[in-house]
């Protein structure tokens, strides 16, 4: 499957189509061979692309590129694919117990907004505390009343409103 | 090593006669794989996509690397069995790269039958699988089949190398230490549902992919309980209560791409070191194979014409070159690898036959793999030859192939008859992978001859009957006897029956073999060593 | 020539950081003088710490609050028996109770006295002295706390005019008002930004030149009565009041009125009896009139420019001064000669109003030549927070004329690479390329008037392309997909049979 490339904001879409006797990619529908492809890390580099030599400076900071090429600074993300695929989706709409357990206090109620990784109810089981946390960002459909509620194992506790248009 | 000196005029009236029956050929065996690839019910392709569901075809090519080669097996498979209700035999086989990794991927083909399996799918099945236990190979299973095809389960399930078989070699896989991943697309059922309980990984689409050891019906038959297809064996139920699988994917493509995420994560198999040297593509144009091939396939060509449009830089280190004349052996390079080629020119006579037994141990004695390229209609017969020995010399060079612990590949590029198939590594012998082009014949022997000697058989049946002889009802008996023959001999009926693992055509060839070589070398050398020379 | 007389110091701190730190710090070490750098604890490893022979942490509330304990970084000097202090700009440099207590505790000032700088820095009081000197000042109404006398004064003026605070400076506390119906409003901010940004909320107006360029001289004065100027500089490009091309000479002056101007200043610096560096700044209308504007008491920020075309280390110049040695060195008129430009660079995202940007440096590569000076204090992986100035750096190139300084400096913005903070550096390119800026046709209102022209073109598909694929072969996942395929499977590529 193909990569999708975040420059500046517009998503470009970059396919392999051969590795010998050079690197040729598509991008967008144009094919391009990469007679050098450079290194990969920071600073200063050529890569030749269709007979031509571009020089430019590379910032390589993990999750982005920052380019300076032909007097201009670019600011580049490529798009993990599995974002694309909606992964994720319905799993994320529950938070279910972990273990048998009780309800110890309720930090969010139905209808309020949450963010992810914020604390939505604290239970208690076996003498051990567990805060259970939103898995995205939502608005809260169901949740529990109010403390002393118990649960079975895998019991959906907290429920999120479905996410619009995935 | 020296080029081959090529004798062939690519303008003589022969060449291009042959070129233009050999394209016809191609032409046909393309045709018949694009039917068999591609052409499906619309219903089914509806139903499919109702279901939002990709082809399997589509997903293969999401699986694997972009711009990667995908040697496919057998496409041909089943084609002249079951009225031709099952293409390929309903499940596409091949080996490419997912992730970096050489992998042989297995998918059912849900637009057939959904994915039921024929005897011949489970053939094709447990073939893969026994690749895979030969290369050491890991394997991807991409799952979406209704289980065995009822209806001939006799021919299916009980024997040996049937249904079981390939759960056997599932496990025996694992102990291996081989890989298998499965991606669960759709209903794994029954003895299906092993196939994901057997891989080391496995995913399994929401919604569309389900694991039981009996379905919704057959449990309401078996005990009354009524339970939906999610509940008794959807992903949510099976990733997060029973384990049984893995992963839960939202959708197709998704489970492909946490398929290649956990691929990405296999260690890379160490191979043995074969003898490597850089590529050099053939200096003749692959492309007169078509032109060097007779179009009459009881016509004599020189094999050397063969090799020099399929090793590299066409060049060949020729051993013996002036002893045992019908046999050509000697060293190349395909795709860099070092290999040892024997090939045929002629039937095998005593010397032949001594210089193919002693070369196949000299490249046991070199570490290097074996390449057959056979065109043979058998060994020389006659008194002379008996007196000489030709019998314990074929015995010699079969003993030697079959003992042999390097990898053996054979391409049958015309004909394979009667016991030359056997020197020559066919089908029982082996071969890490054994391909067929379509021009090739294979049988006990030639269709005339089996026919002439069917014929005798009668007359002198109707003569010892006392029926009168007469020359029509020779001449018929002639006639349906070669038909009926010819139809076996075809190498589309061979590859129906997956007696080889694939038509290829002629130009293929090189690939195939880069591609099978390399494969070939994640199983350790065998152990040395032969059984009784008779000398 | 002869060998530069030695100093009578032996050691001296520099009550600043960042670039002009390391600026002073070269002139320091070239002098053969110990450096003393002070910073706080978030600059720690800061090349203007690391470069000095000596660093002291200093403390305050913040960042910026340390660097203007005054008393704090006196102390310090004294105990690491440094003989000098060198206020930079910005900071301490103008603050006259300061330059009183560093002398007071017998260490020299690099700078002029406390009474000079307390005379110029009331911005009232240095345009009265001004007008005594017989220096053209533009219009005005004496400050005062707001209220109706000032607004009936300040609208006597006419309109357009501006309003400033008396203590301010450096673009704070000023807004151009041009019609009467703005008048209120203006000057009840204006006075409230006095206020805080300077503890004084008094007011005063001026008339406001329309298209004034902003012409500054650099002069020198030994504090005995004796000046001379070193060139005007034209500080005209400027956004909301902060200078960001500034070259020398000024571009498109008729000689004459150059003359005028330049011999203003040295009235003024010789009337004040002015001691070591200072600039007197000037605003020049179309019309050829020009009008004092304010005196600034300190090296300033473009002063390499200045350098760039009259062959002089103005560092060296101030040492000199201190030392007593007079201005005898300096020749009558200074040489001239060329053209020399200086860009600020800054972490601002022109793309998003110039909002001061943070981020860790991770590629720092600046070119290289004889022509081109790049004043900074930066190092690789060096984290840009926003407790100080957003400037970042000088890039300043000289040419023998200016059509060549401006291709020199489109040159130099093109190779120079600060990855991981926003700057403003394509957006100078813009500026310096763009034909008004080419034909000298400047203003205040630059930018302003040219704002629509100046965000950078979208760039060409051939290079967005380029840059899209040298991007994606940074991913490690990319390479990947493309380096990891082994072989022969690479080679054979994309077969099906």
């Amino acid at each position: 499957m193909g990569f999708l490339l975040q420059l500046d904001g517009v998503a470009h879409d970059i396919e392999i189509l051969a590795r010998r006797p050079h690197l040729r990619l598509r991008l967008n529908g144009r094919d391009y061979e990469v007679t050098a492809p450079g290194s990969e890390g920071d600073g200063a580099q050529q890569i030749e692309i269709g007979g031509r030599s571009h020089g430019f400076v590379r910032a390589d900071l993990g999750d982005r590129q920052v380019l300076r090429m032909a007097g201009r600074t670019f600011e580049a993300t490529l798009r993990d694919p599995r974002d694309a695929t909606g992964a994720g989706g319905a799993e994320l709409d529950c938070v279910r117990a972990p273990m048998p357990c009780s309800v110890v206090e309720v930090h969010k109620r139905a209808g309020e907004a949450v963010a992810r990784g914020e604390a939505l109810v604290t239970v208690e089981s076996m003498k051990l505390q567990i805060a259970l946390l939103a898995p995205r960002d939502g608005r809260l459909a169901r949740a529990p009343e109010g403390a002393g509620e118990t649960f079975e194992k895998d019991a959906v506790v907290v429920e999120l409103e479905p996410r619009d248009g995935v | 090593m020296r080029r081959i000196a090529s004798l062939i005029s690519a303008h003589s009236a022969e060449f291009r006669a042959n070129a233009a029956h050999n394209r016809r050929l191609v032409g046909e065996f393309r045709r018949k794989q694009e039917e068999a690839r591609n052409q499906r019910p619309q219903r089914d392709l509806d139903r499919l996509a109702r279901q939002g569901k990709m082809g399997a075809r589509e997903r293969i090519e999401k699986l694997l690397d972009p711009g990667t080669p995908f040697l496919e097996l057998s496409s041909l498979a089943a084609n002249m069995a079951y009225g031709g209700a099952s293409p390929s035999a309903s499940t596409i086989v091949g080996v490419g790269i997912v992730s970096g990794r050489e992998v042989i991927i297995r998918a059912d083909d849900p637009t057939i039958k959904g994915g039921a399996w024929y005897p011949l799918t489970v053939k094709k099945i447990v073939r893969a699988l026994d690749i895979a236990l030969d290369n050491h190979l890991p394997v991807v299973h991409l799952c979406d089949s209704a289980g065995g095809f009822l209806q001939m389960q006799s021919e299916l399930f009980p024997d040996r190398y049937m249904a079981g078989r390939i759960f056997r070699n599932q496990s025996l896989l694992s102990k291996l230490g081989v890989k298998q991943l499965a991606l669960v697309f759709g209903q794994c059922t029954a003895g299906g549902a092993y196939i994901p309980a057997l891989s080391d990984y496995n995913v399994i689409v929401r919604g569309t992919g389900a694991v039981f050891l009996g379905g919704p019906p057959l449990v309401r038959a078996a005990t009354g309980e009524e339970v939906t297809v999610e509940e008794l064996g959807g992903a949510d139920m099976h990733t997060t209560v029973s384990g049984v699988c893995d992963y839960a994917a939202a959708s197709e493509d998704e489970a492909i791409l946490i398929g290649r995420e956990i691929v990405a994560q296999w260690s890379r198999p160490r191979k043995w070191d074969c003898q490597c040297e850089p590529v050099e593509a053939p200096a003749y144009d692959p492309e007169e194979l078509y032109g060097i091939l007779p179009s009459d396939p009881r016509k004599q060509f020189d094999m050397r014409e063969i090799i020099a449009r399929i090793v590299d830089g066409s060049r060949f280190h020729e051993y013996q070159p002036s002893y045992g004349s019908t046999l050509v052996c000697g060293f190349a390079n395909i795709w860099g690898y070092k290999v040892g080629l024997i090939a045929n020119n002629g039937v095998l006579f005593n010397d032949s036959s001594l210089k193919g037994g002693h070369f196949i141990e000299l490249c046991n004695q070199n570490a290097t793999p074996l390449v057959f390229l056979q065109n043979i209609t058998g060994y020389m017969v006659g008194r002379e030859y008996e007196r000489r020995g030709i019998t314990k010399d074929g015995a010699k060079m079969i003993m030697a192939q079959s003992c042999a612990r390097v990898p053996k590949f054979t391409v049958m590029c015309n004909g394979s008859f009667g016991a030359g198939n056997y020197g020559m590594c066919g089908r029982a012998f082996d071969a890490r992978l054994l391909f067929s082009w379509p021009n090739h014949q294979i049988g006990v022997m030639g269709g005339d001859q089996a026919a002439n000697t069917l014929v005798e058989v009668k007359i002198n049946q109707m003569r010892r009957n006392g029926e009168p002889i007469d020359a029509r009802a020779t001449q018929a008996v002639f006639e349906q006897t070669k038909a009926a023959y010819q139809e076996q001999l075809s190498a589309y009926y061979a590859t129906s029956e997956l007696w080889d693992d694939g038509i290829i055509d002629p130009l293929d060839t090189r690939n195939a073999l880069g591609v099978a070589i390399s494969a070939s070398l994640n199983a350790p050398l065998g152990e040395p060593g032969y059984g009784v020379f008779r000398f | 020539m002869s060998a530069p007389r030695p100093l009578p110091f032996r050691k001296v701190l520099i009550a600043n950081r960042g670039e002009i730190a390391c600026r002073i710090l070269r002139t320091l070490r070239g002098s053969g003088l110990a450096s003393v750098a002070i910073h706080h604890a978030v600059e720690a490893g800061s090349p203007h710490a690391r470069m000095a022979d000596e660093a002291i942490e200093v403390f305050g509330d913040t960042p910026v609050a340390a660097h203007l304990d005054g008393d704090e970084i006196i102390a310090a000097a004294l105990r690491v028996g440094a003989d000098a202090i060198h206020p930079g700009y910005g900071f301490l440099s103008e603050n006259a109770r300061f330059a009183a207590a560093v002398e007071k505790a017998g260490l020299a000032f690099i700078g002029p006295d406390a009474r000079t700088i307390a005379l110029m820095g009331d911005k009232i009081s240095a345009r009265d002295f001004a007008r005594a000197q017989g220096l053209p000042v533009a219009p005005s109404i004496t400050p005062s706390r707001n209220g109706d006398a000032f607004l009936a004064q300040a609208a006597t003026l006419g309109f357009p005019l501006i309003i400033k605070a008396a203590a301010g400076g450096g673009g704070k506390g000023m807004s151009v008002v041009r019609t009467p119906a703005q008048l209120r409003e203006a000057a009840r901010i204006a006075a409230s930004e006095a206020q805080r940004y300077f503890g004084d909320g008094r007011i005063y107006a001026e008339t406001y030149v329309e298209r004034p360029r902003h012409i500054e001289v650099q002069i020198a004065g030994d504090g005995e009565g004796d000046a001379l100027h070193l060139h005007e500089r034209e500080c005209s490009v400027q956004r909301r009041f902060q200078k960001i091309i500034e070259e020398a000479p000024a571009p498109n002056l008729d000689p004459g009125l150059r003359a005028d101007i330049c011999a203003a200043a040295v009235r003024l610096a010789a009337a004040a009896r002015y001691r070591n560096l200072g600039t007197v700044e000037f605003i020049l209308g179309a019309d050829g009139r020009f009008f004092f504007l304010e005196m600034n008491t300190r090296l300033q920020v473009e002063h390499p420019v200045t350098e760039e075309i009259t062959g002089l280390d103005l560092v060296r110049l101030q040492l000199e001064i201190v030392a007593g040695f007079g201005l005898g060195d300096v020749a009558r008129p200074a040489p001239r000669r060329g053209h020399a430009i200086e860009c600020r660079i800054c972490a601002e995202d022109p793309e998003r109003d110039f909002l001061p940007e943070t981020g860790t440096l991770a590629v720092l590569q600046a070119p290289c030549a004889p022509y081109l000076r790049f004043e900074n204090a930066l190092r690789r992986g060096q984290t840009i927070t926003s407790d100080f100035d957003p400037l970042l750096a000088k890039l300043v190139v000289h040419g023998a004329d200016r059509d060549e300084a401006i291709d020199r400096a489109v040159a130099a913005l093109g190779e120079l690479a600060l990855l991981g903070v926003k700057t403003n550096i394509d957006y100078l390119a813009c500026l310096i390329n763009h034909p008004a800026f080419r034909a000298g046709d400047l203003h205040t209102g630059f930018i302003n008037q040219h704002a629509a022209e100046l965000g950078p073109p979208a760039p060409d598909e051939a290079t967005t392309d380029a840059a899209a694929i040298a991007a994606a072969l940074g991913f490690r996942g990319f390479r990947n997909a493309i380096f990891d395929v082994p072989e022969p499977y690479a080679s054979i590529g994309g077969w099906r049979n």
